[in-house]
Formats: structure tokens, sequence, C-alpha cells
């Protein structure tokens, strides 16, 4: 009897499943009022580790990270509201952690910590920091266009001249912050006009990875991105492989805007005094040297040097704008409605 | 009194015994509780977007919807929608037919092959295409790569349907002196109509909800912009504005899906596939043809992106590192996709059971809902989760518990879907004798309805455990902390543009997935085992 046999089969699978599935049902229920303070974590999973791992060891305070993409982890913390299990948020980017302090859920950072970061990329009332820095660059591929030919400002870059060689991206988050920062350096109306001019002339893509090894395989001459994704792709690639390399602008320029990763406590901590130490360590020498060897970024703490052979942070000459003013994500956005690219 | 075995019609075209209503009603008075449950669970992303939208104001909302971007939006919607879900009818039904009803040489090993396409995610094969230039970056490059990916969510459901189909309807037809496309047209094919039906609506309603492929595709969507309006105010009134147009596109889908199959009833006596159907011979240039035509799809939908796959195993410097997280991911994505297959099967076989036995508004409206919700997007089903379970249940807030829960309604009709075909087929006469010969209405379910189903449930279990163990999106923002699976694995080291050391992670996950396609696939061949 075939059908008896089925059934036997049928109800022990139910029963074995469900049987595993109970014990984790109520796990996350005790672990909510002591012992390890939670991280929401945006940044590298593997570097974030070894930051927590050398916290723990300084401290014995143990950290349990939860990872997700920033965006989506202050979605989420928004959403949790005051009854988010967050303690300390890092986030890849600093608009995430100003939404977060926006609308009032974040508590501010020591005195002691802030002051270890260079001024300017901190929040000016205190409520986040920024943690490491990373530059805008031009990528170009070295067969196709010599870095000599690069114009010296990006905005001339969206011009009839660079018609389909100039990829872009117009949803991430550092493109947002450039735009923002053009409109506050040179106005609304040439943010406008360069943005109208990469649409017409431009290529855009959907991912900045995407717009990087579509450079590296020559399918395009330029593209306009963080320095880190060249420095990703060497890494993966072999340095000497590379058939593309990156143009920093420099000069005050807003193609050389630098954008910071950075982190925030939440309001509702239940352990902020140990989350204040897992802050001030990552602003300090040790946390800043543990993220700067593993990510080719420039620690915000001027007692750390770079590595990765970056030039030293007091040569990119960034525009004169800096992250905590890089707010106007809906001016951003509706620049690029009214060019038609969003 | 029961109705007399005796009054049995053999085949159930006609309608139900005159005798049954009032019988009817006590045997199925469990049934519509059983399926409240998934009722009340899918309705809370609704109660999430109306809370949302209505903190937005009515103004805003309109505002909002009334630009030039959404016509644009929703053009590129419905051309993706209905490209993909017409394509994969095409090659689904195809595929479906040639292994099950043709001479096929290698037939066992073509059933099973033309499955694995599911064990890719859409996002890696999409990665793949668009890492071979801008050619597919489009509009058509989406719904060529988004097809190929999809189309065994048809192929799977329509070839169970023909084993389980009766071959007689077709010997009937053809004694009659129809013609192999007649008997086909209308003998086989309203016998297959649920199952493809349901399939489509199935590949409709997740295209609707796709966003990982099309970022790398480019094509800009309402979920596109959905995503974006999160991403760049941390705006979920706006969102859930968007959401609510994405549930709308689904009414007209579902409500079609429905009239397609109608009041017809298809059950009938015995299983058919116990006797052998008439196989089509192919011979020359047809078989050629044929043969030339799976090679060709296999290695659009397993070759290429497989190579790419294959590729970054073998090369790049970031290979070698988090090995010693591949045991704990594996387990993580074997715990929850199971656990997360079983709940979601156990609450959709009253669903579908109340809605093909009770033919009313009610058990209609209630089986179509999980289908409109699975258009929104994952993203927007999770952080309802967030929301709700917190303010609910705050103590189950980011335990397993919640997660299954997401699972479930993010993939109900992918159950519901597979469980549909079987249950259809499914005389309610025999239920009617069991209950005759004195068992109560849980024995008839336990010994006779669900050992019948069982294929059904096998395809269900296997579909959604295939999807389960690919979500990223709410099992990021919902999963125990501390826990990983693959798919979290993949994702964290692609979002850091290590694709090396994200290889063998997508490599185990690839590995994963062909063992229930395989499993079921081979059950699927051998029902009475």
């Amino acid at each position: 009897m075939h059908h008896s046999t089925r059934r036997t089969v049928l109800q022990r699978g139910l029963s074995l499943g469900i049987a595993g599935a109970l014990p984790g049902w109520t796990a996350s229920a005790f672990a909510a009022d002591q012992g390890p303070i939670v991280l929401y974590n945006g940044q590298h999973k593997a570097t974030t580790q070894k930051l927590l791992d050398a916290f723990t060891a300084a401290t014995g305070i143990k950290v349990e990270s939860r990872k997700g993409s920033s965006i989506q982890l202050a979605n989420q913390i928004i959403e949790e509201g005051a009854r988010s299990p967050a303690d300390l948020f890092f986030s890849e980017e600093s608009p995430p952690v100003a939404a977060l302090a926006e609308r009032g859920l974040l508590a501010r950072l020591a005195p002691a910590t802030l002051e270890q970061v260079r001024a300017g990329y901190r929040d000016p009332d205190g409520y986040w920091s920024g943690v490491t820095a990373r530059c805008r660059v031009t990528a170009y591929n070295k067969k196709m266009v010599k870095e000599s030919e690069l114009p010296a400002s990006v905005l001339d870059m969206a011009t009839a001249a660079w018609k389909g060689r100039v990829a872009y991206v117009p949803t991430s988050g550092a493109f947002q912050q450039q735009i923002v920062a053009i409109s506050a350096l040179k106005g609304r109306d040439t943010a406008l006009a360069w943005l109208k001019g990469l649409k017409q002339y431009g290529e855009a893509y959907g991912s900045n990875k995407a717009a990087m090894t579509a450079v590296e395989r020559g399918e395009i001459a330029t593209a306009l991105i963080n320095n880190y994704y060249w420095y990703n792709l060497a890494q993966e690639k072999g340095a000497d492989k590379m058939q593309s390399a990156i143009h920093f602008s420099g000069n005050g320029d807003p193609g050389a805007l630098v954008t910071v990763s950075a982190m925030g406590i939440l309001k509702t901590a239940k352990n902020v005094e140990a989350a204040q130490k897992l802050a001030a360590f990552m602003a300090g020498v040790p946390g800043q040297e543990i993220l700067t060897r593993a990510a080719a970024e420039w620690p915000m703490n001027p007692q750390v040097q770079p590595s990765f052979g970056l030039r030293p942070f007091g040569d990119l000459h960034p525009p004169k704008v800096n992250p905590p003013s890089l707010k106007g994500a809906e001016e951003a956005l509706e620049l690029r409605r009214e060019a038609g690219l969003a | 009194m029961d109705s007399p075995a005796a009054s049995l019609p053999l085949s159930s075209s006609a309608p139900p015994p005159a005798a049954a209503p009032r019988h009817r009603r006590r045997r199925l008075s469990w049934l519509p509780l059983a399926a409240l449950v998934p009722v009340l669970l899918i309705s809370l992303p609704l109660v999430y977007v109306a809370v949302r939208t209505a903190q937005a104001g009515l103004a805003d909302v309109l505002a909002e919807l009334l630009r030039l971007r959404t016509l644009q939006l929703l053009i590129n919607t419905v051309a993706l929608g209905a490209g993909v879900t017409l394509l994969t009818i095409g090659i689904g039904l195809g595929v479906a037919w040639c292994v099950e009803r043709t001479d096929l040489p290698l037939r066992n090993f073509w059933r099973v092959a033309a499955a694995l396409p599911l064990v890719l995610p859409a996002f890696v094969a999409s990665y793949a295409w668009a890492s071979i230039g801008t050619l597919f970056q489009n509009l058509g490059g989406a719904i060529m790569v988004l097809t190929l990916t999809s189309y065994p969510l048809v192929y799977l459901p329509v070839a169970a349907a023909l084993r389980s189909t009766d071959p007689g309807f077709e010997d009937i037809s053809r004694s009659l002196g129809a013609g192999p496309w007649q008997t086909f047209r209308r003998a086989l094919l309203p016998q297959l109509m649920p199952a493809l039906g349901g399939g489509a609506l199935l590949v409709l309603t997740h295209m609707f909800a796709e966003f990982g492929a099309l970022a790398f595709l480019r094509v800009q969507t309402f979920t596109t912009a959905i995503f974006e309006s999160y991403e760049l105010h941390f705006d979920s009134a706006t969102a859930a504005a968007l959401s609510i147009v994405l549930m709308l596109l689904c009414l007209p889908a579902a409500w079609l899906e429905m009239r397609l199959r109608g009041q017809r009833r298809i059950a009938h006596v015995g299983r058919g596939a116990v006797r052998q159907p008439h196989l089509v011979r192919l011979r020359g240039w047809r078989l050629a043809g044929v043969l030339a035509a799976f090679a060709l799809l296999g290695a659009l939908s397993l070759g290429m992106p497989l190579g790419t796959l294959g590729y970054w195993l073998l090369t790049g410097s970031s290979a070698g590192g988090g090995h010693e997280a591949l045991w704990p991911a594996i387990r993580g994505s074997i715990t929850f996709a199971t656990s997360g297959a079983l709940l979601t099967s156990v609450l959709a076989i009253p669903l579908v059971l109340l809605a093909v036995r009770q033919r009313s508004k009610w058990a209609q409206a209630a089986e179509r809902l999980p289908y409109i919700v699975h258009g929104l997007p994952g993203v927007v089903v999770a952080l309802a989760l967030v929301f709700l379970s917190l303010r609910l249940v705050p103590g189950i807030y980011q335990s397993l518990l919640v997660l299954l829960i997401a699972y479930a309604i993010l993939y109900l009709p992918l159950a519901q879907s597979s469980l549909r075909g079987s249950i259809e087929l499914l005389p309610p006469q025999i239920e009617n004798v069991a209950r005759s010969l004195g068992k109560r209405p849980l024995q008839v379910f336990f010994s006779i309805v669900l050992p019948n189903i069982a294929p059904g449930i096998a395809a269900a279990l296997a579909l959604m455990a295939l999807q389960m163990v690919r979500e990223l999106t709410a099992t990021l923002m919902l999963a125990p902390t501390g826990t990983m699976t693959l798919a979290t694995e993949v994702w964290s080291y692609t979002n850091d543009g290590e694709y090396a050391a994200a290889a063998p992670f997508a490599a185990m996950l690839v590995v994963l997935s062909i063992a229930p396609v395989w499993v079921f696939a081979r059950r699927m061949l051998h029902p009475t085992r």
C-alpha cells in the first residue's frame, strides 16, 4: 500500500520539521536585556569583525553585530522606533546616520570621541561622527583615454566632447552627495545643467561595481565613482593586471568630493556606556588602524596614516563642502527628476 | 444520509450530487478556520501599507503618483511583466509537453535538467549577462534573462499536471477523429489550465517585485522606485503609495487567472498517471530541432551563468577568506528554508482546499490575496513585519518565528500554485465516500486528501525551499542576530566587490538548490514510490 507509506513519510517529515524549528523561536527574547551590545553594521563585515574582536580583547565587552546595507538598516531602525534592539549604528556613508539624527533617534557622542575626529567630518551638534573617508574619482581605461586628456573639472565631463564615454550611477548615494555639493558650490543651475549633460552624453549604470567593471573591461572610457571601487577590483584582480587607473581632480573641484563612513549611538541604547566605549575605540588610533589597513580609505583620526599607498589626506584638496552639510537628498532627487534622471 | 457511492460520476464535469450541501458544510467546517490563519498573516503587509500611506496624506500620495515618471514606470513594469510571462508560458508549456508527451531520448534526464535553471538566483544570472556588455542591459535583455531564470516556475507545475492528467481524455478525442493539435487544445490544455495559469500568475507577480536582477540590467520599475524612496529619503510613505500601485497591477492578473480557470471541474477518479499516455514520435528533423532547442535553452539558462560563477571561483585574491563561515551559513540556509517551506505548506493547503471545494466569492478572494501581496517587493514585507511585530508581540522580534512568517507571506503563492494542480484533480466524491464510511473530517484529510495531493506538496516544498534559500531582504532584517545564510554571505561579499570570496557561497547555494530540484523531480517521475 503505497498510500500509507507516503502518509507516514509526510507525517514524519512534518513533525521533524516542526520539532527542528521550535528551539529557535524564542531565542532572541532572552538576549535583549543584558549581555553584549548590539551593533547594526552597514560596513564591510570581515573588517568590522576584526575591529570588534580587538575591542572585545581590549575591554572585555562583547559585541553582537548585525550586518545589512546601511540604508536598509537605517530604514529598519526608523521602523523599529523606540523599541530598536540596536545600541550603535555603523554606516557606510553619513546620510543614513544623519537621517536618524534628524528624526531624533540618536544620543550625543562623548566629547572625547568627537575630538579625535577631523573637524568638519563630524556632526556639529555631536550626534554622529565620520569614521573613515573616501574620495570621488574618475576611473578611466588606460587604453581608451590618457590621464592628461581628462578635464580639470568633473563639470566638463557632461559635454558633447565626452559623448558615450562617461559612466555614472544616478542612484548611488555618493552621486547624490555630489549633486548636492555641486549645487552648494556652483549653484542649482550648474548642478541641473551637469545632470542634463550627463543624461544626454553619459551612460547611466545601475551600480558602482558595474560601472567600474565596465571601465576595466573597456566597455566605456571613464566612470565617476569612489576611489575604493578601483582598489577593490585591483585587490581582486591584481593591481598589475588592471586596465584602468583613477584620477583625483583635487583643486577644490566637486569631482574630488570627500564622503565618510559614519557612526551614531541610539538614544534607546540599552547599554549606553559600553556603546560609548566602542565609539571611542573606533575613533581612536587602534580602531582607525584596523579599519584603514583593510580598506583603501583615509582615517578620520589625524594621528593615523593611510595605507594602500593612498596620498596624504591633506593632498586631496576636496571642495569646500563637508559631510555634515551634504544632507539634501530631497534636493538631489528634485534635480535628478528635473533633469529626467529619476 | 450520505450520497451512495454508486452515483459517483466518473468524470465530474457534472455538478456535485444534490444531496451534498448540508453534509458538505459540516465536512468543511474546520477548513475556513484553518484558512483564516494564512489570510490574517498575509494581511499584515496590507495593514502596514495602509498605515504608512495614511501618514503621507492623500494629497502627497496623488502628487507622487500623478507624474510623468509614474507613467514611464508603469510602462516598464507592465512590459517586463507581460513579456516575461508570455515567454515563460511558451517555453514552460513546450518543454513540459516535450518531456512528458514525446518519445524524446533521455526523457528522464531532460525532465530534471529542464528544472535546473531554478538553482540559479535571478541576480546571479543577470550579473553574468550584464558582465557580457551593455547589449543586455535594457528592457529586452531583462525580459530575456528573467525568462530564462523563471520558465521552470511554469514548466514544473505543468509537467506535474501532465503526469497527473488522465490520458483517457486524449484517447477519446483521438478516437473521435480529432487531430493532434485539436486533441492538445481541447482535451489536454483545459486540464493543464490551473497549473499553467497559476504558474504564469506567479511569474507575473514575481516580475513586479523583482529588484536585484534589474539593478544589474538597468531597468526601472515600480519596485526599483520603491527601493529608491527608501534609499534616498528614508521615506516609507512614498514607498507605500507606490506599493499600492503594484498591488493594483496584480489585481487584473489575479482576476484573469481566475476567469481562465473558471468554474471548470477537472477532477477524476483514479490516478491517470498510472497508465502510459500516448507518446508522439519524434524522428528526423523534428527530433533534431527539439534537441537543439533544449541544448540552446540549457546553454543560455545554465551554462552562461555557471561559467561566470566558475570564472570567479578560479580567479581573484579575495578567494580563500571566510571559509570558516561556510558551514554555519549552510546550516542557517537549510534550517530556515526547510522550516519555512513546511510552515508555508501547512498554511497553504487549507487555503487552496477551501477555494477548490467551496467556490464562494470569499474563498476565491482569500485564495487570490497572497498573489496580490506577492507583487510587493520583499523590503516592504520585511519592514511591515519589523513595524508590526515590535508593536504587537515585541518578544518575537528577530526570532525564527517572525522570519518564517515573512517567508510564508512572501512565498505562499508558490505553494498554492503547486498544490492547486493536484487538489483540482482530486474528486470531492472520494471524500464523500470516506465520510459515508464513518471517517471524521480530519481523518479524511489525512487518509484521503493528503496522500493524493502528495505530488503537489512535493513540488510546493521544492519551489519554496529554493526561493527561501536565496531570500535576502527579509533574512537580513528578521533572522536572529548572529545567524547567517549562504544568500546573506553572497550578498555581503558581492556588496563589497569581492566576487571571488562570494563564489564558494554562491556555488554552495547552487549545490544546495540542486538537491530539492533533483529529489522532487525524481519523485514526480515515480509518483507511486
